[in-house]
């Protein structure tokens, strides 16, 4: 029981980074990134290819997501910058194809080169605790994922860059009013957003493995737990996330994988009906 | 010019010809080839009343043709009658879901992207569903499905079996047009218009736009639940694979925008081209995500107004240089 808890945490930091990633891009300019599952791959390839050549899964981490970030900001600099040329509503619905466009295009170029699931184990081993046995891998991707909020918190009240993109979050004609440079911020997000999503998706394997091929899983459990979570809350997103993660975690651990992802589905579906007058 | 009705009519009769010139007996090949083109002629139809004609991005247009295709076969399996008499009550129901989903949408005012991701995830939730019920779905490997065959009535006509497929799905398009027409020629237009352009306006000016909104979803979803069995009949099977969003609604969105949204003949221009490239692409399979991805970017960055139009503005510009170079006696 306390062993499936622990899984189900880590499961939830896993949906709570991959919800900030879509909570962030969309709070800040409007944009869904239907792309972050794949960005996230990407950077659980380079990961388990460093891993090759240093055998430590933490420099690979590290690696993995600032390759990643590097591809974000080319990304940025390049796509976005035509999806951000347009206004409030056209944004949004280029920003929903431009990035389907994009996940659908490094999904079929990744997948000629990695066509096969990769993992970056921790390289701990289950162990118990008052005979409840407890996975390291679980406890590994639980710490990662505490000090990237830890990190995330401090930097959105501590530091002045933090605390404009709130700003823009809350008011964007308010912020710019104040002479916050909004495209280098939405640069700046976009950016942290994808090194996010790297190590979302570094730190789910840490205990399984992914393919490129389903990427898009990824992105549909960012984009759930984001609706849950409120969408332009990053507090709430996490709460969310992780409460998402014990849930379908007992789900499966009970009834099954099916089972369990059609519980996710259906909390989305009844919260977007349930609630969508606070959303976007 | 030749008036609209009548266009409509001579674009179904040429399709009409086709299978005498095009099909040749004993290879199916070619056949499904161009029925496929007619399902997602008739897809893509029908997505352009919600998202080109309401602004309702419904992502979920697989998983209705497979609530269609679903439909039909269990409920001809399970009360052990031919498919012809379930396959209508189906399509109700398909629609049904639709216009539950715009109704409750416009109801309470879903952004396009909220209703997106809804629609996204009841996508989702129906293709876990098809596989946590595998002892009835037949889960991965699905169903063989072959209920509508008509063996006695082909063999009597002597026809092959691919022509009659091709023959139904091109009664659906027909019928789909026609329906699309008379939207277009109707207070439909009007209200549709209003509504793309300013809901509130709209409201405000005494048209109800939730009832537009459910109706435009019903008539999609009817139509697109409708051609799902017969698309399980193309390929003999029903399984959850042939209804995912990379399967139908990716392709759907791509022909809609290359063709030309919230026009007659883009749906069918872009299916037409659509289902053509990715035959031509066959033997470069392994890049042909990445190609449809890089068509899906560039299309809606750069060319949002489809080759329809764009054709219909050059054939104009031409006509309108010529009319005046007739007048200024130059020829």
């Amino acid at each position: 029981m306390i062993g499936l808890v622990v899984d189900g945490l880590s499961q939830g930091v896993v949906f709570a980074m991959l919800g900030l990633t879509i909570t962030l891009v969309f709070g800040l300019g409007g944009v869904l990134n239907l792309a972050t599952g794949v960005f996230g791959v990407i950077g659980v390839i380079i990961a388990a290819r460093v891993t090759g050549i240093v055998q430590s899964p933490y420099v690979a981490l590290v690696v993995g997501s600032m390759g990643v970030g590097a591809l974000g900001l080319g990304v940025d600099q390049s796509l976005l910058r035509f999806v951000y040329r347009a206004d409030e509503e056209d944004r949004v619905m280029l920003g929903i194809f431009v990035t389907l466009g994009l996940a659908t295009f490094l999904e079929g170029l990744f997948v000629l080169f990695y066509p096969n699931p990769y993992s970056v184990p921790p390289g701990l081993e289950t162990f118990t605790i008052e005979g409840v046995f407890i996975r390291g891998a679980s406890v590994a991707t639980i710490v990662v994922g505490a000090l990237v909020f830890a990190a995330l918190y401090l930097f959105m009240t501590h530091t002045f860059l933090g605390q404009a993109t709130r700003t823009v979050m809350q008011d964007e004609t308010g912020a710019l009013l104040c002479g916050i440079n909004t495209r280098r911020l939405r640069t700046l997000t976009f950016v942290l957003s994808t090194v996010l999503a790297a190590i979302a998706a570094i730190a789910f394997t840490f205990s399984s493995e992914i393919a490129v091929g389903s990427s898009f899983r990824l992105t549909t459990n960012a984009v759930i737990v984001a609706i849950v979570g409120g969408v332009t809350n990053l507090t709430r997103t996490v709460i969310a996330g992780i409460g998402l993660g014990i849930i379908t975690t007992f789900a499966s651990g009970f009834f099954g994988g099916y089972f369990s992802q059609l519980v996710l589905f259906l909390t989305a579906i009844v919260v977007l009906l349930a609630k969508s007058g606070d959303l976007a | 010019m030749i008036d609209d009705r009548r266009k409509v009519a001579l674009v179904v009769f040429l399709l009409a010809l086709v299978p005498l010139f095009v099909f040749r007996e004993g290879s199916s090949y070619v056949a499904r080839i161009w029925t496929v083109m007619v399902f997602f002629a008739v897809l893509t139809l029908a997505v352009n009343v919600t998202f080109g004609h309401t602004d309702q991005l419904l992502l979920f247009t697989g998983s209705i043709a497979g609530v269609g295709a679903y439909a039909t076969a269990l409920s001809a399996g399970a009360l052990g009658i031919t498919p012809w008499l379930t396959f209508l009550p189906s399509a109700l129901v398909a629609g049904l879901v639709g216009f539950l989903v715009c109704y409750v949408g416009a109801r309470r005012q879903l952004t396009i992207i909220i209703i997106s991701i809804l629609t996204l995830a009841i996508q989702l939730a129906f293709i876990s569903i098809v596989y946590g019920l595998s002892e009835i779905t037949g889960g991965n490997t699905g169903l063989t499905f072959e209920g509508f065959a008509l063996a006695p009535v082909r063999e009597s006509l002597g026809l092959p079996e691919h022509f009659l497929v091709y023959y139904i799905f091109l009664l659906v398009l027909a019928g789909t047009l026609g329906v699309y027409y008379y939207l277009m020629h109707s207070k439909y237009r009007l209200a549709f218009d209003a509504i793309r352009q300013d809901d509130d306006a709209a409201e405000a000016t005494g048209i109800d736009v939730v009832r537009y909104k459910s109706i435009a979803g019903f008539v999609s979803t009817f139509i697109i639940g409708l051609a799902g069995p017969f698309y399980a009949q193309l390929q003999g099977l029903v399984f959850p694979g042939m209804f995912t969003l990379g399967a139908i609604d990716v392709l759907v969105l791509i022909m809609l925008v290359v063709g030309g949204i919230r026009t007659m003949y883009g749906p069918v221009v872009g299916s037409f081209l659509l289902v053509y490239l990715n035959q031509q692409l066959q033997q470069f399979q392994e890049f042909k995500t990445m190609i449809f991805g890089l068509l899906l970017i560039v299309l809606f960055l750069f060319f949002q107004d489809g080759i329809v139009r764009y054709v219909d503005r050059l054939l104009r510009e031409r006509f309108e240089l010529e009319e005046r170079l007739n007048r200024l006696g130059v020829r």
